[in-house]
């Protein structure tokens, strides 16, 4: 008899719904992270270590020592660590990301499930279509908005005619930078909606309403009301007295018997004790990478490759977001200091742009630190140094709006994640190997969708504008997905539509790597609801 | 005001990097980076982050006190300030008078990522001393 009923490796999530709906099913399910449990104290407000700026190391994991992983550019491989940019971090702590992300929850449109038929695939490209619909994924987004709490758009249901309930709660207020976008939308004709978000605009939860501050995305909120697994789906899953939680546990790999099937894991704990566990259903939740990392480190006589890699798609496809930035100066102030920031965005070029490929979301910015503006928004043609910089800062840090937005990236096979035959982590653990590019259509989409947020910004009546195309770079980092790919048809994907890794009935992926795209939006909502439909598939089989 | 201690650099040297973080923040309104806490900020960071830099940074102090030789004054601290941009511009266009053992263009770039780091990040950092450079842009912390 199996130890426990499930393993999940990860809480960030994927995991922490996972363990959640696993526990309170009755299900006996040891929950293991590779973090800690982050206090708002530990998270801290460094504004040179944090999740959007990780200019020394970050604030959520993982430790600067010992988790090293190789990037590959040109045919040249070198060692990075977790603060680097291509090291492609998310985050190592209970709640992974969640715990400082800024909790943007953005459905996929009913089109990003279906990309292929839609558009055609692209040569060179590996775009395919997920093989569940939006309509699958309606009642878990639902779920996910009404358990975990999302203030949205009261218009929402007239706005899109697939959803079925409206928001939990309204929006927060409008900033002054949401006023200024939204008149220069109306002006365009563009339908503008309000950006959902995972924090409380009133008491929801047990937990208060947001505060307005200005650390929000790359930091923990002071008052809780932002919500993370951390402090919804980890708490109810432990609630249950079902679910055990282990922080500062590394996964090793999943252990396979004779005949090919999975019975547990190995990992190391705290003391860096190898420990050997047995299971019954085993769910891999450690992100696109380190769940790509985990199953092909998870080798045996018949997946040389990785366990669910025969056919070698396990990393591949690797995918986040490119974003293109435009920022714009105005003659007046168009900050007013009301956290979290982003609040109005447009969804009209997501789809339906001519001969482009997707397209994607456009919005406001976050409140930006100082020192974040002076790395990121100053326009290339000021001093760099000198009292003209100075005074540029003075003048203009509140006179300049960012919009930005999620490009949909169109998958090729060669933007992966493999394993190091040589690099290994602190306790032995050979480490994730990253390599690739974009797909050119996925730059093309991006400059038409920078030209959106110029026109935009223009009509708000910005007096300068500036900012451009990024890439082409391999894309990962916070958004990553994509590396166990869904699919019907084992020969070109990883897991199932039950995200149940082919060849396997007891080994289940519920993170970002699942996604086949990712829509031209913020995941976490996705990653969520797949994780909900995923794990109640698995009680309801059981 | 007690000067940041910088406990590996030379008196020049010290007053070298005085003299060029204030020209990457010179004071007008509001403080001089240095006056804001830029010194205190690197002082820490010369101990932690930045330890692998303090080689560079004598280096580059020392060469900045050459080009200023170069062009008739005794050292960097002491020339006019329209001297000391002078050099700084160039060094900012690839123009050096004197040979640097290290790349003049990659140093500069990277004082100014990290005199910047020290006025505009927060004070828990070091630098940027009773938030200076959070009211003088209008950075407010309400929670």
């Amino acid at each position: 008899m199996s130890q426990w009923d499930a393993i999940v490796i990860g809480a960030g999530a994927g995991g922490g719904v996972a363990a959640a709906v696993l526990a309170e099913s009755g299900k006996k399910v040891l929950l293991l992270e590779r973090g800690k449990s982050l206090s708002f104290a530990e998270v801290g407000r460094d504004h040179l270590r944090n999740q959007r700026l990780p200019q020394y190391d970050n604030n959520v994991g993982p430790d600067r020592d010992g988790n090293p992983r190789v990037f590959e550019h040109d045919g040249h491989a070198r060692v990075v660590q977790p603060w680097e940019g291509s090291y492609h971090n998310n985050a190592a702590c209970v709640g992974s990301g969640t715990r400082v992300y800024g909790a943007q929850a953005w459905r996929f449109m009913p089109q990003d499930f279906r990309m292929a038929t839609v558009y055609g695939v692209p040569a060179g490209s590996s775009l395919a279509d997920w093989p569940i619909s939006y309509e699958d994924m309606e009642p878990w987004y639902s779920r996910v908005e009404w358990e975990m709490g999302v203030a949205g758009d009261p218009n929402a249901l007239t706005m899109d005619p697939g959803r079925k309930r409206p928001y939990p709660m309204p929006p927060g207020p409008l900033p002054r930078q949401g006023k200024i976008l939204r008149s220069a939308a109306s002006q365009l004709g563009w339908q503008v909606t309000s950006v959902p978000l995972l924090i409380n605009s009133e008491p929801y939860n047990g937990r208060p309403a947001c505060a307005q501050c200005q650390h929000c995305v790359g930091f923990g909120c002071p008052v809780d009301a932002k919500t993370g697994t951390q402090n919804s789906m980890v708490p109810r899953a432990l609630a249950t007295g079902n679910c055990t939680l282990r922080t500062q546990c590394i996964a090793e790999r999943i252990l396979t018997d004779h005949t090919g099937r999975a019975y547990g894991i190995s990992y190391f704990d705290t003391n860096g004790e190898r420990i050997e566990t047995t299971a019954d259903v085993i769910v891999c939740s450690g992100g696109a990478v380190e769940s790509a990392r985990l199953l092909i480190n998870s080798r045996s006589h018949s997946e040389p490759n990785g366990l669910g890699n025969n056919t070698g798609h396990v990393g591949r496809h690797l995918q986040g977001h490119v974003y293109p930035i435009v920022n714009g100066l105005f003659e007046e102030d168009v900050y007013d200091g009301i956290g979290p920031g982003v609040s109005t965005a447009t969804c009209r070029f997501n789809h339906g742009n001519g001969d482009v490929i997707g397209g994607g979301m456009l919005a406001d910015d976050f409140i930006i630190t100082p020192i974040n503006f002076h790395k990121g928004m100053i326009p290339g043609d000021v001093p760099r140094w000198g009292l003209a910089n100075k005074h540029f800062m003075r003048h203009n840090y509140r006179r300049t709006l960012g919009i930005r937005g999620p490009v949909q990236e169109i998958p090729y096979a060669d933007a992966r994640v493999a394993v190091d035959s040589d690099v290994r982590d602190r306790w032995g653990i050979p480490v994730a190997r990253l390599s690739g590019s974009m797909h050119p259509e996925t730059l093309r989409t991006s400059q038409f969708m920078i030209d959106r947020a110029r026109e935009w910004i223009q009509a708000a009546g910005a007096v300068k504008v500036w900012g451009g195309t990024p890439g082409p770079y391999l894309s990962g980092g916070q958004h990553q997905s994509g590396t166990c790919r869904m699919g019907d048809d084992p020969e070109c994907s990883v897991v199932d539509s039950n995200q149940c890794v082919h060849g396997h009935d007891n080994v289940y992926v519920c993170d970002g790597s699942v996604h086949v795209t990712n829509g031209g939006f913020n995941p976490v909502l996705t990653i969520l609801a797949t994780a909900y439909r995923a794990a109640d598939g698995i009680v309801k089989r059981w | 005001m007690p000067e940041p201690n910088f406990d590996d650099f030379n008196e020049e040297q010290t007053n070298t990097l005085r003299a060029l973080v204030n020209q990457i923040i010179p004071a007008d309104e509001f403080p001089s980076g240095w006056d804001a806490g830029v010194g205190d900020y690197l002082r820490v960071q010369f101990r932690r982050d930045l330890i692998s830099w303090v080689p560079q940074y004598k280096e580059g102090l020392n060469s900045l006190c050459a080009e200023s030789r170069a062009r008739g004054a005794a050292d960097f601290s002491s020339s006019a300030s329209d001297v000391q941009i002078n050099i700084l511009t160039d060094i900012e266009h690839g123009k050096t008078a004197v040979e640097w053992s290290i790349d003049p263009k990659f140093f500069f770039n990277s004082a100014i990522s990290h005199v910047m780091e020290g006025f505009y990040a927060d004070p828990g950092n070091g630098g940027n001393k009773n938030r200076t450079a959070w009211t003088m842009v209008g950075f407010e912390v309400t929670v």
